[in-house]
C-alpha cells in the first residue's frame, strides 16, 4: 500500500521524457566529441553532470516547494549573490568575453544557471500575491523592477544570452499570474523601441565618441549576423553558415550517428555545447530533429498538465516559470542554429554538454516533481 | 479541481499555444533547410571536406639518338606566392630578407610571371633546405606563401642543342583556352618551344589526382581515392650528341676564323647534318644560343628582355629552319639542272665569262666574282668554279622564254616550302615570281614588274630567293640520293619502360622533283668537282673519304657577305649530309666550308677526338 502511494507521487511520463532526453544528449554530446582529444573525459563529465544534478533534483522534489512562497526578499538577495559572485576575485573566473563563472573545490560552476531558478522562484512568490490579476501600476513596475535586477546584473557580465533568458521567465510567468493583454502590449512596444533604438544609435554614438559606446562592435555583428551572414563571416557568420550546412547537410535521415563530416572534421564550431543540434541535424537528418522536437513537446505537455492540476498558485507559477524558461531556450538555442535567432550562447536543454546548465535544469525538474507530488486530491 | 486552476486554464493553454508555435516554426524551418534545401548544403559540405589534388607526371625526357640523355628532371623545392603579398609590405620584406632577393625583384616575379590570373606565382626554385623550413614552420609569418615539391627539367649538356631541345614554361591562358590543351590545368608545365613543344603529347604524361578528406584547418585526415600519375614517355631524338657538340664547335670556331680573316662581325649561323638515306637529323646547331635552365621556374624579365631585344641577336631563333637566307652559289646546282632540263644547258655546251655580262644592255651589267673571267666555260667547271656568267646566261634564257619555268623547277625540289622537319617554327623560304613581286610591292607600283634582272639575280642565289640551311641540306642530300627528297626528322622513337619501341619514325618522301639521270649525275660530277678543282678544293684538301659540295657566298645588303657550304659524302656512297651558314662571314665561303668538312669528318669517324658516341658512321 506504502508502495503504491510513492508510484503515485511520482510523474512517469515527466520522468521517462527526462529520461529520453537525457539519453538522447549523451549520445549526442559523444557523437560531437568523437575525434577531438579527450572526448571520452568529456562524456564521462557530461554523465557525471547528469548524477551530480540528480542531488539537487532529489532534494527539490522532496522539498516542499510551499516552504519558499512569501521568501522572495531572501531569494532575490540570494540571486545577486549568485549573478555577483563571478566578480569575487580569487574564485571568479573570466572565459569566451563573460565573467560568469566561479571555481569551488576544483569545479567550475555558472553561478548564473542556479539564478534562474532561484529567480522563478522569487517571482512566483510575489505574483502569487496578486491572486491571478496584475493590473495596479504600481504593482507591474515593481515586477518589471524585481525583474530587470537580475536581468540589469547578468547584462554586465555581459551576457546577453542569459539576460534574455530571465525576460522569458518573467513573461512567461506573469502572462500565466494575470498580467492584462494591455501590459503586453506596452512591454513589447518598449521592447521594440528600445533594442530598435540601441541598435540605430550604437553606430551613430560609437562614431562620436570613437570607442564602443552601447554594444561593443563584434557583439553587435554577432547579434545582426543571423540576418546577414557577411557582416562577421570570420566567426560568428562562419559558425552560422557551417551549423547550417551540417544542418541542411543532415537531409531527411541524415548521415547517421557519429558519420557527420562538418562535426567530425570541426568544421563546426562548439559542436559538443552551443551547437549540439546541428550535429543531431547532420547525423539524424530532418528524422532526429522531429524526434527531439517531439520530445520537447512531450515534456512540455507534461509539465502543462502539472502546472493546470498543482494545488496552489504558488506551484503553478514555478512550473510556468520553468516552461518558459525552456521554450525560450529550445527557440533560441535551435532558431540559433538554423539561422532564425540571433547568435547568443545560449544551450539546448537536456542536450549541451555544460555541467551547471545541467544542474539547473535538473533541479527544474525536481520543482515540477515537487509540484506534482503535493498536487490536489493527494 | 480548485477554482484558482480553472481560472489558470485559460493562459495555461496561450503558453502551450505559444510552445507548440514556436515547435511548428522551428520544424517548417528544418524541413526547407533539410528535405527541400538539403541537397545544396550536402554540396557545400563536401565542399568542406573534400579536396582534389592534382599529382604531376614527371614529364619524359629527351635521349639523343644512343640515349645519352639530353633533358632529364630534378626534384626541387620551389616557394610560392599569392597575388595578395604585395598588398603585404611586412610580409614582402619577411620574405625578401629571407630568400636573399629584393622585394622588386619578387614582385616583378608575381607581376610578370605568364599565369598573372592564377593564384599563385613561383618566386624562386631551387630553394634550400633552410629557407623551406623556415616558412614551413613559421605560417603564420608567411601567410601568402607556400613550398612546394615540383620536378623541372634540367640539361646536362647545358646549352647543347638548345633550340632542338627547346624551352618549357607555365602553360599560357591562350594554351589552356587552345584545342590542343583540353586536359591541362592553369599552371601546367608545358613545352613551348623546340622538340619539348613538338613532342608535348608524348612527354606530358597524364596528371594523377588524389582525392583528400581534410578537417577545418585543412590537415589531411585520410585519403579516400588515388589515380597514380601516368609519366611521361622518352623521346629519343635523331640527335647524335658527338655530331652537335662538333657542330656547335665549328660554328663558333668558323666565328673565329672569320675574325682573323677581317670579318669580326661573324657571330651568328647554323649547321645542319642530315643523313641522306633516312632524313634523320644528327645535329641541327644554330648560333648565337640560350640557357634553357633560364626558364625553369619562370624566365625573369630582364633575362627575357635580354635575349629577345632588338641587338640581343635573337638567340632564341633557330636560324637553322626559321632564318631565311640567300643560297647565293650553293643555288647553281639546281639552277644548272633546271637549264639542262630545259635544254638552256648541257655537257656539252660553253659559255664565255669575260668577268662581267652585259646582255642585258651595258646599263645592266652584271659581274662574274672573278673579275678576270673564267674565259670558256663548260657546265661542270661553271660549277666547280662557281662562273656567275654562266648562270645569268641560263637565267637569261628562262626569262626570254616568257614562262616562270625556272621558278617552278625549283620548287619541284622543295625550295619555297616547309620541308616538313618535326619541329616547330621553320619557314618556307621564298622562291620569287613575278606574282610575288606585285603583291610584295603592292604599296610601289614602281617596283612590281618582273624585270629580266630578278631572274638573272635569282639563277645565282641571290635577289629575292630564301632558303633556310635545313632546306639547303635537304635538296642537296636529294641530289646525293638520286633525287629522291625526304622528309628531314629530329624524333627517333619513343620507348616503353621496358626498352621496347613503342613508336618510330619511319622515312617519309618529300618533294618529288623530276630529271634525267644522266643530267643529274653531271650535276654530281660538278659538285664533286668543286671539292677536287673548284672553290671548294682548298677546304677539303686531303680529306680521306671523298665528298662534294658547293660553296656560297650571300651578298647582303648593309652587312658583310654570308659564307656557306653544303656537301655530302662520300661521294660514292653518300651517307651524310651538311650545309653550313656563317652570317658575314666573308666571301668565297671558306669558313662556312670549313666548318663543314669538320662535320663531316665527324661523321664519317675521320676524326675521333670529337666523335664521343662510339658509333661508326663512315660504315
Amino acid at each position: 500500500m506504502r508502495e503504491r502511494k510513492r508510484l503515485y507521487f511520482v510523474n512517469w511520463p515527466l520522468v521517462f521524457v527526462v529520461i529520453a532526453l537525457l539519453a538522447f544528449g549523451l549520445l549526442m554530446v559523444r557523437s560531437a566529441t568523437t575525434g577531438i582529444t579527450g572526448s571520452s573525459g568529456m562524456l564521462r563529465r557530461q554523465m557525471l553532470g547528469i548524477a551530480v544534478g540528480l542531488i539537487p533534483l532529489a532534494i527539490a522534489w522532496r522539498l516542499d516547494y510551499r516552504m519558499f512562497k512569501g521568501a522572495h526578499v531572501p531569494l532575490m538577495v540570494l540571486n545577486a549573490v549568485l549573478i555577483l559572485a563571478p566578480r569575487i576575485p580569487g574564485i571568479g573566473v573570466t572565459a569566451k568575453g563573460a565573467t560568469s563563472w566561479i571555481v569551488l573545490f576544483g569545479q567550475q560552476f555558472q553561478p548564473s544557471e542556479l539564478a534562474k531558478i532561484v529567480t522563478i522562484l522569487a517571482l512566483a512568490s510575489i505574483i502569487e500575491r496578486y491572486k491571478g490579476s496584475i493590473e495596479d501600476v504600481w504593482d507591474v513596475v515593481k515586477l518589471v523592477g524585481v525583474l530587470l535586477i537580475p536581468f540589469g546584473l547578468i547584462l554586465t557580465q555581459p551576457d546577453l544570452g542569459t539576460g534574455l533568458v530571465f525576460l522569458a521567465i518573467g513573461a512567461g510567468m506573469m502572462l500565466v499570474g494575470g498580467l492584462k493583454a494591455k501590459w503586453f502590449a506596452i512591454a513589447g512596444l518598449i521592447a521594440v523601441l528600445l533594442v530598435g533604438s540601441v541598435l540605430l544609435l550604437d553606430p551613430v554614438l560609437d562614431r562620436r565618441a570613437g570607442r564602443d559606446v552601447l554594444l561593443k562592435d563584434y557583439q553587435m555583428d554577432r547579434l545582426l549576423v543571423f540576418v546577414d551572414e557577411t557582416r562577421d563571416p570570420q566567426n560568428s557568420g562562419h559558425n552560422l553558415r557551417q551549423s547550417k550546412i551540417a544542418i541542411g547537410s543532415g537531409e531527411l535521415t541524415g548521415k547517421g550517428l557519429g558519420s557527420g563530416t562538418q562535426g567530425n572534421l570541426r568544421f563546426l564550431p562548439e559542436a559538443e555545447t552551443d551547437f549540439i543540434f546541428a550535429v543531431l541535424g547532420e547525423e539524424l537528418g530532418f528524422t532526429g530533429a522531429s524526434l527531439l522536437l517531439g520530445l520537447y513537446l512531450a515534456l512540455l505537455m507534461v509539465a502543462l498538465d502539472i502546472a493546470s492540476r498543482s494545488r496552489d498558485m504558488f506551484g503553478s507559477l514555478v512550473v510556468v516559470g520553468v516552461i518558459s524558461m525552456w521554450t525560450f531556450q529550445i527557440l533560441e538555442n535551435i532558431g540559433m542554429t538554423v539561422g532564425l535567432m540571433p547568435i547568443t550562447g545560449i544551450p539546448l536543454p537536456f542536450m549541451s554538454f555544460g555541467s551547471s546548465f545541467m544542474v539547473a535544469n535538473l533541479t527544474a525538474v525536481g520543482m515540477l516533481l515537487s509540484v506534482w507530488s503535493r498536487r490536489v486530491g493527494t | 479541481m480548485l477554482e484558482q486552476n480553472e481560472r489558470l486554464r485559460p493562459r495555461l493553454l496561450v503558453l502551450g499555444a505559444l510552445f507548440v508555435g514556436v515547435l511548428l516554426l522551428l520544424l517548417v524551418r528544418l524541413w526547407t533547410m533539410q528535405v527541400i534545401g538539403g541537397a545544396e548544403y550536402v554540396a557545400q559540405a563536401e565542399q568542406n571536406r573534400i579536396r582534389e589534388v592534382t599529382l604531376i607526371a614527371p614529364r619524359g625526357r629527351i635521349l639523343d639518338r644512343n640515349g645519352a640523355v639530353l633533358v632529364d628532371n630534378r626534384a626541387t623545392k620551389v616557394v610560392l606566392a599569392e597575388r595578395s603579398l604585395l598588398d603585404d609590405g611586412v610580409a614582402l620584406k619577411r620574405l625578401s630578407d629571407l630568400l636573399g632577393i629584393p622585394t622588386t625583384a619578387i614582385e616583378s616575379r608575381i607581376l610578370s610571371s605568364p599565369d598573372v590570373a592564377y593564384a599563385s606565382h613561383v618566386v624562386m626554385t631551387d630553394a634550400s633546405d633552410g629557407v623551406v623550413a623556415y616558412i614551413s614552420e613559421h605560417p603564420d609569418l608567411f601567410p601568402n606563401i607556400s613550398v612546394e615539391a615540383r620536378t623541372v627539367r634540367t640539361y646536362p649538356n647545358g646549352t647543347l642543342a638548345a633550340h632542338v631541345l627547346g624551352y618549357t614554361g607555365t602553360i599560357s591562358s591562350e594554351e589552356l583556352e587552345s584545342e590542343g590543351f583540353i586536359d591541362y590545368n592553369p599552371g601546367d608545365i608545358v613545352g613551348k618551344s623546340g622538340a619539348e613543344s613538338q613532342f608535348e603529347t608524348v612527354l606530358q604524361g597524364d596528371r594523377g589526382v588524389r582525392t583528400i578528406e581534410v578537417d577545418a584547418v585543412g590537415r589531411l585526415r585520410r585519403v579516400i581515392d588515388s589515380v597514380d600519375p601516368e609519366p611521361g614517355r622518352d623521346v629519343r631524338l635523331t640527335i647524335d650528341i658527338g655530331v652537335q657538340k662538333v657542330a656547335e664547335e665549328a660554328l663558333s670556331e668558323a666565328f673565329s676564323a672569320a675574325a682573323g680573316l677581317g670579318y669580326p662581325q661573324a657571330d651568328a649561323g647554323a649547321a645542319v647534318a642530315i643523313d641522306i638515306q633516312t632524313g634523320e637529323v644528327l645535329a641541327l646547331a644554330s648560333a648565337p644560343t640560350f640557357n634553357p635552365e633560364q626558364f625553369i621556374g619562370g624566365i625573369s624579365s630582364e633575362d627575357w628582355d635580354a635575349i629577345t631585344a632588338k641587338g640581343s641577336g635573337y638567340p632564341l631563333t633557330n636560324r637553322a629552319i626559321s632564318s631565311g637566307y640567300a643560297p647565293a652559289s650553293t643555288f647553281k646546282a639546281f639552277v644548272g639542272l633546271a637549264g639542262l632540263e630545259s635544254g638552256y644547258a648541257s655537257s656539252g655546251k660553253s659559255w664565255t665569262c669575260e668577268g662581267s655580262w652585259v646582255k642585258m644592255g651595258t646599263q645592266w651589267k652584271k659581274m662574274c666574282w672573278k673579275h678576270s673571267g673564267h674565259g670558256s666555260v663548260g657546265f661542270e667547271r661553271g660549277i666547280a668554279e662557281s662562273c656567275d656568267v654562266v648562270f645569268y646566261e641560263i637565267g637569261y634564257d628562262f626569262y626570254r622564254s616568257g614562262e616562270e619555268k625556272l621558278q617552278e623547277y625549283l620548287r619541284t625540289w622543295g625550295y619555297g616550302s616547309r620541308t616538313g622537319i618535326d619541329l616547330p617554327g621553320e619557314i618556307s623560304g621564298r622562291v620569287p615570281d613575278a606574282a610575288w613581286k606585285k603583291e610584295f610591292n603592292a604599296n610601289y607600283p614602281e617596283y612590281q614588274r618582273w624585270l629580266p634582272g630578278d631572274t638573272v639575280n635569282m639563277s645565282i642565289g641571290q635577289g629575292d630567293v630564301l632558303a633556310t640551311p635545313l632546306q639547303i641540306a635537304v635538296t642537296y642530300a636529294g641530289i646525293a640520293n638520286d633525287g629522291k627528297v625526304l622528309v628531314p626528322h629530329v624524333f627517333k622513337d619513343v620507348l616503353s619502360e621496358n626498352g621496347k619501341t613503342v613508336i618510330e619514325s619511319e622515312v617519309k618522301e618529300g618533294a618529288t622533283p623530276e630529271f634525267d639521270q644522266g643530267n643529274l649525275d653531271l650535276v654530281q660530277r660538278a659538285l664533286r668537282r668543286v671539292v677536287t678543282n673548284g672553290t671548294a678544293s682548298s677546304a677539303f684538301r686531303s680529306m680521306d673519304v671523298a665528298s662534294a659540295g658547293k660553296t656560297g657566298t650571300a651578298q647582303v645588303a648593309g652587312k658583310e657577305d654570308f659564307a656557306l657550304y653544303v656537301g655530302y659524302a662520300p661521294y660514292e656512297d653518300p651517307k651524310y649530309c651538311v650545309a653550313v651558314v656563317i652570317e658575314q662571314g666573308g666571301g668565297g665561303g671558306a669558313v662556312a666550308s670549313s666548318a663543314a668538312r669538320k662535320v663531316l669528318s665527324a661523321l664519317l669517324g675521320l676524326d675521333t677526338g670529337y666523335v664521343s658516341t662510339g658509333v661508326d658512321y663512315s660504315r
